[in-house]
Formats: C-alpha cells, sequence, structure tokens
C-alpha cells in the first residue's frame, strides 16, 4: 500500500499570505490572461479565424467556372443542396461509420489497456505500449496503403482463406464500406488505448484489493471499482477517436471505393475539383454539427446514466450520533 | 541548345517500381500522396528567371543558361524516370515532379496561387486551354526557343482550342475505352451501350470509372449518340438521372488509373485511357485475360500538352525541357513508358520497329480517330461537375 486516495495536506495553508516581494508585486498585476495570450493568438488565429472564414463562405455562391467563391449574394441555398437527398447519405453513413468504429475501438481498447496496465509485468510494459505506439510512428498515409495487398481478392489472405476452405471464392472486401470500417480501426485503435491505459495505470492497486477484500468477485471489481475510476480516459478515448474519424478522408480514399464515400471525401472534391467552395464550406459546417450534435447526445446521454447508476447504487452511510 | 551546366546529379528514385504503380493510382489522394509518389527528390534553390508578362514573348525569351531547379507540375507517372534523369545529367537543372489528378485541380491551384505557386511547366489538356489564357494562367510561347517543335507532326499542331500554338505543345494524345476480363464476362462487348448493359449486369459491383466529370457523362452521351459537348440541359438531366440514379450502384470504385488494380481482380470492367488501359494489359500475368475495346459510335479525343504557368521562376529550363521532350529519341523512351503518342513525326514507324508492345493500344487507325470527338469546356461544365459529385455520392448510399 503506497498512498491513500486523499491524502490530508501535510502542512495547513497559512492564514495569512506572506508578503510578495516588489517585484513579484508588479509581475501580479498584469491582467490573468496575460499569460494564456499565445494560446488564445494561436487559437483565434489557427481555428476561430479559418472556422468562421469557412462559416462565411458557406452562405455565398460559386461564381463561375474560374471562381471559386463569391459573398455577393447571401443565401442558405448551399445548406439546401449539401442536405438535399444526393448528399444526405454520405453524412449519415460517415456517422455510422465513425459511431462503429469508436465502439468497436472501444471494445478492444478496454480490455487490452486493463491488461496492459494491470496484468502485463511492468519490465514488459514500456515494450508493449512501444508495440501499440510503432504503427502510430509511419505516416498516417502510408498505413492504410498496407491495407489494400492484404484484402486484395488475389492477397494472401484471401489465398489462405480459400486454401483453408472457410471461403469458396476470393475474398471480396476490398473498396466496400466494410472494408473503410477495418482502416479507421486499424488507425485511430492507439488513440483509444493511450488515454484508457492512462486511466487504469493511475489506479491505486490498493483499491482492487480492498475490493476483493470486501467480497466482490474479480468481475464486480471490474466493473465497480477500475472501469468507474477509468471513466474519463474512457471518455478522453471516445472524443479522441470520433471526432478525427468524422473528418477522415484518406482511409475511404484508399481503402473505400465508391461504396465507402465519406463526409470528408465530398469536402475535399468540392474545393479540390468541383472548386465550388461555397458549397465545400456548407459541407463543412454540416460535418461539423453532426460531430457537434453526436458528441453533446452521448455526453448526455452518459452523464443521465452516470447519475441513475448512482442513483441506485448509492450507498447511504448512517450518520454517527456525533 | 545551350552549354550544359554540369551538374552530375541523377534524378534519385523513391519508390519501387511495384511500388510506383500503386501508389500511381492513388495519386489523386493529393499533394500529400503525390509527393510521396514523386519521383524526384531534389531541394535546389530556385534560380531567378525571367517571366514574362502576357504580351507576346521575346525571341530571346527562354534561350538563356540553365541553372537551377525545373518545378513541373504534371499528371502521375506521365515521364519516364529515364527522361527525368537524362534531363538533369545533360542539361543541368534538378527537377521536382508533383502531380494532381484533374484539370480542375490544377486550375485551382494556379488560380488559388495567382503566380507564386512556383511551377514551371504545367499539362493542361487542350481543351482547358482557352479559358486558362482568357484568364491569365498560361505564357505565351516564343517559338524561336523550341527549336524541336519542327518535329510534331503538323497534323496535332494548330489545333482549335489552341491556333498556332499560342500557348501549348502536344505531349500526349489519346482516347478514351474500356477493357473488360474475359474470364468473368464472356459475351462480346464492343460499344458503350454493351459497356452500360454489361455494368448493370455482370459487371455490377465490380464496374471502375474514371475519375472525371467529362469522361462519365461522355459515357452516356456516346452510348446514345448525342453530342458530349452538348448544352442543352433536357439531355444533361437524362445523363444525371441514368447516371445518379441507375448506374451510379453498380459501380466499383472510381478510379483515373486502374491499371494497378487490373491484376488484381477487383474489376471486372474498367474505364480506362488507352495508355493506363495498356499499362493494366502489360502487368497482368495471364495473357488474353484483359481485352481492350475502342468502344462505338464514338469516343474521346484528347490532347494534353506542354504548358508554361504565368509566373514560371525559371522559364529557361521550362523551354530546355520542353525542346528536350521534342526530341524524337526522348520522344520514343516516354512513349514507351505511358503509352501514348506523342504526337512527334514518324514516332509510329520508329515504334514498331522497336518492338514496343500492344501499339493498337497506342496508335489509331483513320477510322477510329474520325470517331473520336474532342471535349470542350463550355458552360455545361458545371452540371458536369455537379453530376459527378452525386453520382460519388449516390453509389455510397
Amino acid at each position: 500500500m503506497t498512498q491513500a486516495v486523499e491524502q490530508p495536506p501535510a502542512h495547513p495553508a497559512p492564514a495569512a499570505p506572506q508578503p510578495a516581494p516588489a517585484t513579484a508585486r508588479r509581475a501580479l498585476r498584469l491582467p490573468g490572461f496575460t499569460l494564456a495570450a499565445p494560446a488564445w493568438l494561436w487559437l483565434i488565429g489557427f481555428f476561430l479565424a479559418p472556422v468562421s472564414l469557412v462559416l462565411w463562405y458557406s452562405f455565398g455562391e460559386k461564381p463561375g467556372l474560374f471562381g471559386t467563391h463569391s459573398n455577393e449574394v447571401l443565401s442558405l441555398d448551399r445548406y439546401g443542396e449539401a442536405l438535399e437527398a444526393d448528399y444526405l447519405p454520405t453524412f449519415v453513413n460517415t456517422l455510422r461509420i465513425a459511431v462503429l468504429g469508436t465502439l468497436i475501438c472501444l471494445v478492444i481498447a478496454v480490455p487490452f489497456a486493463y491488461w496492459l496496465a494491470v496484468k502485463v509485468d511492468p519490465r514488459w510494459r514500456g515494450v508493449v505500449l512501444g508495440l501499440v505506439m510503432v504503427p502510430y510512428w509511419t505516416n498516417f498515409l502510408v498505413r492504410p496503403l498496407g491495407w489494400p495487398v492484404i484484402l486484395s481478392p488475389e492477397g494472401w489472405v484471401s489465398g489462405l482463406l480459400q486454401d483453408v476452405g472457410l471461403r469458396d471464392e476470393p475474398l471480396a472486401v476490398l473498396y466496400t464500406r466494410g472494408a473503410v470500417q477495418l482502416g479507421v480501426v486499424y488507425n485511430y485503435l492507439a488513440l483509444m488505448i493511450l488515454p484508457i491505459y492512462v486511466a487504469f495505470d493511475r489506479i491505486d492497486p490498493a483499491l482492487r484489493e480492498a475490493s476483493r477484500d470486501l467480497g466482490a468477485n474479480r468481475w464486480r471489481t471490474f466493473t465497480r471499482v477500475s472501469l468507474p475510476l477509468a471513466a474519463p480516459g474512457v471518455a478522453a478515448g471516445l472524443v479522441l477517436v470520433f471526432i478525427p474519424l468524422m473528418g477522415d478522408y484518406v482511409t475511404a480514399t484508399v481503402l473505400g471505393g465508391a461504396k465507402g464515400t465519406m463526409a470528408g471525401q465530398l469536402v475535399a472534391s468540392q474545393f479540390q475539383t468541383a472548386q465550388n467552395w461555397a458549397l465545400g464550406s456548407a459541407m463543412a459546417v454540416v460535418l461539423i454539427v453532426f460531430i457537434g450534435v453526436t458528441v453533446a447526445f452521448f455526453a448526455i446521454a452518459w452523464t443521465s446514466v452516470r447519475a441513475v447508476v448512482r442513483a441506485r447504487t448509492r450507498l447511504v452511510v448512517p450518520e454517527r450520533a456525533a | 541548345m545551350t552549354e550544359p551546366y554540369s551538374q552530375d546529379e541523377p534524378v534519385r528514385i523513391l519508390a519501387s517500381t511495384a511500388m510506383a504503380t500503386r501508389l500511381r493510382r492513388r495519386a489523386f489522394l493529393g499533394g500529400a500522396l503525390a509527393a510521396a509518389a514523386g519521383l524526384v527528390a531534389a531541394c535546389g534553390d530556385d534560380s531567378e528567371g525571367g517571366s514574362s508578362t502576357g504580351a507576346s514573348p521575346d525571341s530571346s525569351v527562354g534561350t538563356g543558361p540553365l541553372e537551377g531547379q525545373l518545378n513541373i507540375y504534371n499528371w502521375a507517372e506521365y515521364d519516364s524516370p529515364d527522361t527525368l534523369a537524362a534531363f538533369t545529367k545533360e542539361k543541368g537543372p534538378k527537377l521536382e515532379v508533383s502531380n494532381y489528378a484533374s484539370n480542375e485541380e490544377m486550375i485551382a491551384k494556379l488560380v488559388a496561387s495567382k503566380g507564386t505557386g512556383g511551377y514551371d511547366i504545367v499539362v493542361p489538356t487542350g481543351s482547358f486551354i482557352p479559358q486558362m489564357a482568357e484568364n491569365g494562367l498560361l505564357e505565351k510561347l516564343n517559338h524561336a526557343a523550341l527549336p524541336n517543335l519542327a518535329n510534331v507532326d503538323p497534323q496535332f499542331l494548330d489545333q482549335p482550342w489552341d491556333k498556332g500554338n499560342v500557348y501549348s505543345v502536344c505531349k500526349d494524345w489519346g482516347t478514351t475505352g474500356f477493357c473488360y476480363d474475359t474470364t468473368k464476362i464472356t459475351r462480346e462487348l464492343t460499344s458503350w451501350a454493351d459497356f452500360l448493359d454489361a455494368a448493370q449486369k455482370e459487371a455490377s459491383g465490380t464496374t471502375s470509372l474514371l475519375d472525371d466529370p467529362g469522361e462519365i457523362t461522355g459515357v452516356y452521351f456516346w452510348s446514345h449518340d448525342v453530342d458530349w459537348n452538348t448544352t442543352d440541359k433536357a439531355k444533361l438531366d437524362e445523363a444525371e438521372a441514368f447516371l445518379v440514379g441507375t448506374l451510379a450502384q453498380h459501380v466499383k470504385a472510381f478510379d483515373s488509373y486502374p491499371s494497378g488494380v487490373m491484376p488484381q481482380g477487383q474489376y471486372t470492367l474498367v474505364h480506362a485511357w488507352n495508355g493506363d488501359a495498356r499499362q493494366g494489359i502489360l502487368g497482368t500475368k495471364e495473357a488474353g485475360r484483359w481485352k481492350w475495346v475502342f468502344p462505338s459510335p464514338h469516343s474521346n479525343l484528347w490532347m494534353d500538352t506542354w504548358a508554361i504557368p504565368v509566373g514560371a521562376k525559371n522559364i529557361n529550363a521550362a523551354y530546355a525541357w520542353i525542346n528536350n521532350v521534342l526530341d524524337p529519341k526522348v520522344s520514343l523512351t516516354e512513349l514507351e513508358y505511358t503509352g501514348y503518342n506523342t504526337g512527334v513525326k514518324s514516332i509510329e514507324a520508329t515504334a514498331k520497329s522497336q518492338g514496343v508492345e500492344l501499339t493498337d493500344l497506342i496508335f489509331f487507325t483513320p477510322d477510329q480517330v474520325s470517331a473520336m470527338v474532342p471535349g470542350e469546356v463550355n458552360e455545361a461544365h458545371q452540371q458536369r461537375v455537379d453530376i459527378w459529385n452525386k453520382m460519388k455520392a449516390a453509389a455510397a448510399k
């Protein structure tokens, strides 16, 4: 047992602050946000400004063959186009791929991260963690390029499955939505494992011991002690995977063929080939809204479920008379 | 033409041939992959060079000493690595090649960078030249700096979209057709109507289409024997209804360079440019598995051209490059690699005598050529782009 969960501060804080030296006092007179200014400038210059510009373009139109955008006439027509029957299904598909992909990552990552944080010999932990990270050091573009080789109908997996007798005909996975699904799980899994691993790793082993000493079995200890304590890591992993996955276009371009088109590709083709920045911007805003609404929905669902669970499992310790 | 600025630095190829084939197919991912597939690793300094305005060029333009780096912005895998290496070795300038997948993409970059993109050479398709010139994207060419222009077959000079070759010189010309896997499609296909029929039957779910608005709408118009440059709204709407509503669901992929996939078996019916189809057939082990069709009744006649964008920094090297590839020997090297007719005089006879394979996919009979119709960039262009976008979205439903 190394430390208690909430250690009282060793030395109580002094009742009155020490008088600070003159120089320190002068520095303290600067307004509080000064230190954060670089972060604010960064946020404004590289996030708020471009996003505002995209929002502004989305109300415009494409003026002609060689123009990309014009805001002479402002309208919501581009949103109408982006949401019409031709494009809407792509947004819905993207959402489905992203939600399913995030859930698959979660299902794989939780047991793996738990195993890594709890079961693996600490001497080997660094090595296993390194193995999780190694693919991540490869270029994001190069990683999915390996899959067409593996998934090709005349590739080795297809040959193996046929030789073993599991399939009568060549594998037909490449250039389907299934291939994209596989590709995104492969590409984003590490982003789910790492925060959950960190969360499990930070849980004091004493808590698990205490849980077992008090009669809970392994499963109950995991679900009632470890997992709830790792919840912030799980939430971080979900967000880290879901948001970039919604905007992914590389994986879908390499593995998706015509069936696996994702919204990111729609946006890219409007900017690059169709040169219709107005419609591309509207699609980008629609994508942002889809992401925002989904995250908000799951955040609310999570909070309510947690509230209900807490209410039902709350342990009321009878107050002792003083 | 000038003293070679001797700098014996060969062009370095970063990818194996197999890798390059695979990468090339995906080069339309954009700049990042284009950079990976780009064959040249050179990081020389930008050289200063005269950049003329839109006025007629002085006869001394482009004849100065060669130095620095030449930036070529081109379609993927469109020059032989041998040509690139030899140019640097013999003439001096280092090369930097980057790629684009459609004329629209290249134009978008030139427009967005407003002449500061740093490209010295671009390769637009002929039909895009008038609008590019009108929008001030291209330099007028100084023919005095291109003595090898005399090597080009007059048939491929003075095209309707660039009378007098003011802005461009023929790089390659070719057509669009399709290939089918004879082990999967056993009947004979000869026309665009057959193509569309097979795409909805035997090849449903294994058909690949060129990732290009004009080519895709072209298939519908050719199959219905309608002028593929039509601006008739009713005809375009019919094409849209069929392509988006019917054909899209049968499409496996929108792939401008299907040759890399043809040997692997994902596709059984492939819409392709002749040179790429030839590479796909040559790359497939089983001889006779793929059959090339030049479909009736009509097809595309496209010509890609060398041009110099406004704002080119190394204009001397740009002229030297264009002049170099118009040399008959260099031209043959290019043809052997890309599988496209370069339009240089008597190249057909030379290629055939040198034993170049599958010449029927490179050279066409007069009857075939007369069935080819050049494309136009006109006011229907936007709708063709819209159809293509909607079709891609519909294919994923």
